[in-house]
């Protein structure tokens, strides 16, 4: 019996898009923001939010052209049978070591925070285990899963930041511009990798019940996702001030920090379990995308044997630096500033040769007959 | 069909011999020919089929019709028949009758009538309980359904216990159970369709479902599966359940088992698909979803209200039953600065004597539970209360008494325990408790990062899960049109919709205005 056979729904869409995007402010990256441009991190993901709307735009445009076809199948059509498969191929190279090194991030997390006697690797297996278990259910599954998940996820995240009110100190998001106007659009621009995600969600396209549920899903997601960044990086200015710069995980910092009354003064348990069951659909969903693309880019069918394959690949290439700082300082800033560009600028030029080709002059045609 | 069954059969038969079968072939040649006219070769084939008179129940009267004047004899069961009535309205019509009249309908007053030949047909007959007359001269054997099989009547129900609404529950006579659901469905689109599922006992299964309701695919995928079970005999409805499951290993059902006609009945009108069968009180709804085995009857009989209150209960005691024991060993041994000052320094104190890891206090303490628990079922119900009394004051008390036990842990096994009877599913329950021990195995392992770890890859198991197509937590996820009758409920009025993900014919229960 197949197990594979289910379509996505926008429900699950979306929930998958706020788990994996959602959460990723309770990694390192209001640090990033706050060292780039200080007060002014907030601002970052909406103003990437509104510079990404573009290529985003341009691509699902090209998207709804072909009906059920995946990224990586228009990006052959479009560019061809060589020089398609070597962007088809760059894009699953990028996105496999920013795989690798999130998981990574995320051990380390767990390392430092709960568990410091575990060795990583433990650790790390364990993840990449169950993301590999959920990965081989298929993305209609993880999509459920993510649906039953995110509500607890958003609900533990908004009190979590309630609590840490009455501590923070809302003139800390001053100077409002930061160092000034100029250096947010450039750490704007730096930022894409932010929203990279929903250029790997085009991969999707034929788990879709409807390509109309990906349009829509996208962007109610979108919405949802540059809102809640913000407000999280908000919070965490307002909290930390100066000091988020020297803090690596401020979400986790938060948690350890704030309490329930003067009974209960650890709770960071209960945001932790509920934190770590949204990682584990994150890297779930993103593992089972880039096995898609592994599989696509190789001509692969049965996906499912190559699951556990290329999660312990992916185990063994983030266990490759010796201590987290070389993830999160040395590695990570490489990556993250060549991503977004490229990908938007992937994204462009796919319309454009679309445009040139003249296929959506076809498809009004098409409309017309 | 018949004969293809045969054909297989004997194939069978000589592809494997292990040892030297006894060939039954010569009885199989009898059983498919007709009946033959002569009164004596007759009588001998049936006796000899019957085992006449080794079979003590086995009953043949033989008698002259006076107003034909021809010999006639009756064969039946005796422990499966109504004596009274095939004394006084088949034996004595036919044997005190004058009038002279060659129908044989005319004569006899037993209201149901029929006829047969086929040797093998009139012997299945005759296992059901029928009596059969042969009247010397016929090639056709005369069948009355004088069957009257003994059983219990219909009682409270004894597991699915509520307080507010019908108390009455299936017993172990079919006839009984589909008139109580005929007693609730009075609509002539109710079907109850009969099917034979084992070759040897020749049980009988019915599919009791609503013909302009059920979706037929769904109908026909339990239809074919029914169809497709390859067994000598199923003496009961929980061993057909296992046949019928996709996923006979799994931890979890997905098939929900009800001794209740009124939740079959409310089912049936949802446009699932019942099972019945005789000699078992109770019945089989598919599909079966998570909410349904979690759901009780009682939800929708008390005020809107009340039934959320104890819809949310049942929740927080799903959650208590699988995770207090595995918190508690995540908490005592990993995350130790979680619980307060206080309460660590009293825990602390507590165990301070006790020699053993909380790992292995909490299993010990479990398994007592799970001891008692089974004990208290199984012991003769005079000394069941005593085994209660006995489990929990000497184990307990002296247990902790003997440092071998902490008291928390005592406190942390009972409310586990204790919640895990508010699931009253049967198989649900089962599945809670030993998901349980899984559980505690993984915090112990790595506390709470082990536990969710567990729990991600169980609710990816569990999404997966699929009852005759429809996944598991369906229609919450997949989302599909209901009455959204899932964590709470709305007011009866308000649930408008049958759950889409059975796609029933008739989809809208109650349109607006």
């Amino acid at each position: 019996m197949s197990q594979q056979s289910g379509k996505l729904g926008i429900r699950e869409y979306v929930s998958i898009v706020i788990l994996m995007v959602g959460t990723k402010p309770t990694g390192d990256l209001p640090t990033a923001l706050y060292s780039m441009v200080q007060s002014a991190g907030w601002m970052i993901p909406l103003i990437s939010a509104g510079i990404f709307f573009i290529p985003l735009f341009l691509l699902v445009k090209t998207m709804m052209l072909y009906q059920n076809q995946n990224l990586f199948s228009i990006i052959q059509k479009l560019f061809g049978k060589y020089i398609g498969s070597i962007v088809c191929f760059i894009i699953f190279i990028i996105s496999s070591s920013i795989i690798s090194i999130d998981t990574r991030t995320y051990t380390n997390i767990i390392r430092t925070f709960y568990f410091t006697t575990t060795p990583n690797l433990i650790i790390y297996s364990i993840l990449m285990l169950v993301c590999a278990y959920g990965a081989k259910k298929g993305i209609q599954h993880i999509g459920s899963a993510a649906y039953l998940v995110v509500y607890y996820a958003v609900l533990s995240l908004i009190i979590a930041l309630i609590l840490s009110f009455q501590d923070s100190n809302i003139q800390g998001i001053f100077p409002f511009w930061g160092p000034g106007k100029l250096e947010i659009l450039k750490g704007s621009s730096k930022s894409l990798y932010i929203f990279l995600d929903f250029f790997l969600f085009a991969m999707l396209i034929p788990n879709f019940q409807s390509t109309k549920d990906f349009l829509k899903g996208t962007w109610v997601a979108y919405i949802c996702v540059c809102i809640q960044i913000s407000a999280v990086v908000l919070v965490f200015i307002s909290l930390f001030d100066t000091s988020l710069g020297g803090i690596a995980y401020p979400f986790h910092s938060e948690i350890r920090y704030i309490s329930l009354g003067s009974y209960l003064p650890n709770v960071e348990i209960f945001f932790f379990v509920i934190w770590i069951m949204g990682a584990f659909i994150r890297f779930t969903a993103f593992l089972y995308i880039n096995v898609q693309m592994f599989c696509h880019i190789f001509k692969i069918k049965d996906y499912e044997y190559l699951i556990p394959a290329i999660a312990t690949l992916y185990l063994l290439i983030g266990s490759i630096p010796e201590t987290p700082f070389d993830v999160g300082l040395v590695i990570k800033p490489i990556i993250t500033n060549v991503v977004g560009p490229s990908f938007a600028l992937i994204s462009i030029i796919l319309w454009l040769t679309a445009w040139l080709k003249g296929e959506f002059k076809h498809a009004n045609n098409k409309e017309m007959v | 069909m018949k004969k293809r069954l045969f054909k297989t059969f004997f194939n069978e038969l000589n592809k494997t011999p292990p040892y030297n079968e006894k060939s039954n072939e010569l009885e199989i040649q009898l059983k498919e020919q007709d009946i033959s006219t002569h009164y004596e070769q007759s009588l001998t084939t049936f006796k000899s089929i019957f085992s006449y008179p080794q079979n003590t129940d086995i009953k043949v009267r033989e008698f002259t019709i006076r107003s034909l004047n021809r010999r006639a004899f009756i064969i039946f069961i005796s422990t499966m028949v109504d004596h009274k009535s095939i004394q006084d309205s088949i034996v004595e019509k036919l044997i005190e009758n004058q009038v002279p009249s060659g129908n044989i309908a005319d004569i006899i007053s037993y209201p149901m009538e029929r006829t047969a030949a086929n040797i093998g047909e009139i012997t299945d007959y005759i296992c059901g309980g029928v009596t059969a007359l042969f009247i010397d001269g016929d090639s056709q054997c005369y069948i009355f359904e004088t069957t009257k099989v003994r059983g219990r009547g219909i009682e409270k129900t004894d597991n699915e216990i509520i307080v507010k609404g019908a108390k009455e529950s299936f017993n172990e006579r079919v006839a009984d159970n589909i008139g109580l659901l005929r007693k609730k469905i009075k609509n002539e689109n109710l079907i109850v369709e009969s099917k034979v599922i084992s070759k040897r006992s020749r049980n009988d299964v019915f599919l009791v479902y609503e013909k302009d309701l059920v979706n037929d695919k769904l109908l026909q995928k339990i239809k074919e599966r029914l169809d497709s079970i390859d067994s000598d005999k199923i003496l009961d409805l929980s061993i057909l359940e296992q046949h019928l499951e996709e996923r006979p290993r799994s931890l979890f059902p997905t098939i929900l088992y009800t001794e209740r006609p009124d939740r079959a009945a409310s089912y049936i009108e949802e446009g699932h698909i019942i099972l019945l069968m005789s000699n078992s009180p109770s019945c089989l709804i598919m599909p079966a979803t998570f909410w349904s085995l979690i759901h009780s009857p009682e939800d929708h009989y008390l005020r809107t209200p009340y039934g959320n209150f104890i819809r949310i209960l049942r929740f927080a005691a799903l959650f208590v039953a699988v995770f207090t024991s595995s918190l508690y060993i995540a908490i005592t041994n990993y995350h130790v600065g979680m619980i307060p000052p206080d309460l660590l320094m009293a825990i602390a104190g507590t165990r301070e004597r006790v020699p053993l890891p909380s790992i292995i206090e909490i299993l010990m303490m479990e398994m007592a539970f799970e001891l008692i628990r089974e004990a208290g079922l199984r012991v003769p119900s005079p000394i069941g209360p005593t085994i209660g009394i006995v489990g929990a004051l000497i184990l307990g008390q002296a247990a902790v008494q003997a440092n071998i036990i902490s008291p928390i842990v005592i406190i942390v096994i009972a409310l586990s325990g204790l919640s895990s009877f508010i699931i009253s599913d049967i198989s649900m329950n089962f599945a809670i408790r030993l998901a349980r021990f899984l559980f505690i195995f993984a915090a112990g392992f790595l506390g709470i990062y082990g536990a969710t770890a567990f729990f991600m890859a169980s609710l990816f198991y569990l999404v997966s899960l699929k009852s005759f197509g429809i996944p598991y937590f369906a229609p919450m996820t997949p989302h599909s049109i209901s009455s959204k009758d899932l964590i709470v409920r709305h007011v009866p009025f308000k649930e408008r919709f049958r759950p889409g993900y059975l796609k029933p014919k008739d989809l809208v229960r109650q349109r607006k205005g």
